[in-house]
């Protein structure tokens, strides 16, 4: 094949591959989304409340699709693009990528992850380790999904619309809050002691982003509860997270 | 009645099939790719240097692999969480997105319709994700300039903060005792020891444990209050 090698890993046969991938995968999301919207409808679940699942859940995702591809465009000056928007399409995660690609980049022989340093060997080598080092959520949802379930819920098979009451869903609820408070954690972290225990002296545009935001939250609650603007509530999350990104761009600018 | 019940042990059934089947199949395929690429370009991967890779690097993502599968299976149920770990992107996006949906559908964790409504919310964000993607490649030369202008960049590196600021206020307001806790703990622990930033997904673990004992004191207390 001709051209430099970062022509190569954007040449037609390459995107023809990743891109077969991809429309694979878009299709086992689309019979899923059939079946699950099917099965509630055989169960009696109000149609427009899963209207409303699906619509919330398409707003919510726009602006971090966005920003995984800004993750896609960082890798594509040095894997080319058909390779990232692979992997960011599917089973990858935008803090994954950058570093393992990096550590692959290292394993496969080169002195940094660039396009200029890379070959068609050292491509395949670290895109072959990339898919390895994430394939474990895969192979442990195939082999214990079912029976972790079976375990966790008991027979599993309640009946739609049940009230489980008991504490697993308080307990999901109090997982969630822990995993916020982990990364909210570490937003003050950095900036307290980032750049030396106690300095002061890290980013604190991250804290500002999430205080925007949740800012923005409670005035889009407020509609919603006190003014009857219960519309509001299928974009808020979306509209807040724009709020918060907007307090970022100012902050650095 | 009994039909319905019918209809939904074989739709679980189908559903872990399916998903054990489409697990499968993108799972060679993702490994098969590197290959056929390589044949592509006239040479395949260094299986030495990739194993070594694997040693150094492949590990430290296998123990974190577990853990986001103990913590996030149940919240997603089953065919959420065949569809997530499929198309990644865990935590900036897919288990916000289904918490996000099952909360304004008030549906209750373990229950038949969280199950359908996690499906649902999962399916619609990868398929928002893969559309968005394509797009973007499809219109990379015009965008590339203003994705990557020095103004938007403070934004985009700062997505998960505002994901979690607005996701926090709705459930810190729910409980702002049974939050404070384990928000309190965490930055204590960020600050005195900073360098545990490089592993905030691992900290969930304690933060997570630490609310759910909390949330189980609460529970067994209103159960106490409720027989007196």
């Amino acid at each position: 094949m001709k051209g430099t090698i970062l022509e190569q890993l954007s040449s037609g046969p390459v995107y023809l591959i990743c891109g077969a991938i991809i429309l694979f995968v878009g299709v086992v999301c689309a019979v899923f989304m059939v079946r699950a919207w099917k099965a509630g409808i055989a169960i009696g679940m109000d149609r427009a409340r899963m209207k409303r699942a699906v619509t919330a859940s398409a707003s919510f995702s726009v602006l971090p699709s966005v920003g995984i591809l800004l993750g896609v465009i960082a890798l594509s000056g040095s894997l080319g693009v058909p390779w990232p928007w692979l992997r960011l399409s599917v089973i990858g995660a935008l803090h994954y990528e950058t570093q393992v690609a990096a550590a692959a980049a290292e394993a496969a022989g080169l002195p940094e992850l660039s396009g200029s340093a890379m070959t068609a060997q050292a491509f395949s080598t670290i895109a072959l380790l990339m898919s390895a080092c994430i394939m474990w959520g895969m192979i442990l949802s195939t082999l214990f999904n079912r029976r972790y379930l079976h375990r966790l819920h008991g027979q599993g098979d309640r009946k739609a619309g049940e009230k489980k009451g008991g504490f697993g869903d308080a307990a999901m609820s109090a997982m969630f809050i822990g995993m916020v408070s982990a990364y909210l954690g570490s937003y003050l972290g950095d900036f307290v002691s980032g750049k030396g225990r106690f300095a002061f002296r890290g980013s604190w545009t991250p804290l500002a982003a999430a205080a925007a935001s949740a800012l923005a939250m409670a005035c889009f609650t407020w509609l919603s509860e006190k003014k009857g603007m219960k519309w509001l509530d299928n974009f808020s999350i979306a509209a807040s997270m724009l709020a918060g990104m907007a307090a970022a761009v100012a902050i650095g600018r | 009645m009994e039909k319905r019940e019918e209809y939904l042990e074989r739709y679980m059934r189908n559903t872990h099939r399916l998903g054990r089947a489409a697990s499968l199949a993108t799972l060679a395929m993702l490994l098969g790719a590197p290959f056929l690429i390589g044949t592509v370009l006239g040479a395949g991967p260094d299986l030495g240097a990739a194993a070594r890779g694997f040693l150094s690097a492949g590990l430290v993502w296998t123990v974190s692999s577990v853990v986001e599968f103990l913590v996030y299976t149940p919240m997603l149920g089953a065919g959420g969480s065949y569809l997530a770990f499929i198309t990644g992107n865990l935590i900036n996006m897919k288990i916000p997105c289904a918490i996000n949906a099952k909360d304004m559908v008030g549906a209750k964790s373990g229950t038949r319709e969280n199950e359908i409504i996690s499906t649902l919310s999962i399916a619609t964000s990868s398929l928002v994700t893969i559309a968005v993607l394509a797009a973007g490649v499809a219109l990379l030369t015009p965008l590339r300039p203003v994705l990557q202008s020095e103004v938007l960049a403070p934004a985009f590196a700062n997505v998960v903060p505002a994901l979690f600021g607005a996701m926090g206020y709705r459930y810190y307001r729910q409980n702002i005792r049974l939050a404070a806790v384990p928000l309190i703990i965490m930055s204590l622990l960020f600050i005195l020891m900073p360098g545990l930033t490089g592993s905030t997904s691992m900290m969930i673990i304690p933060s997570g444990a630490i609310a759910i004992a909390l949330a189980w004191m609460e529970y067994r207390k209103h159960q106490k209050e409720g027989r007196a």
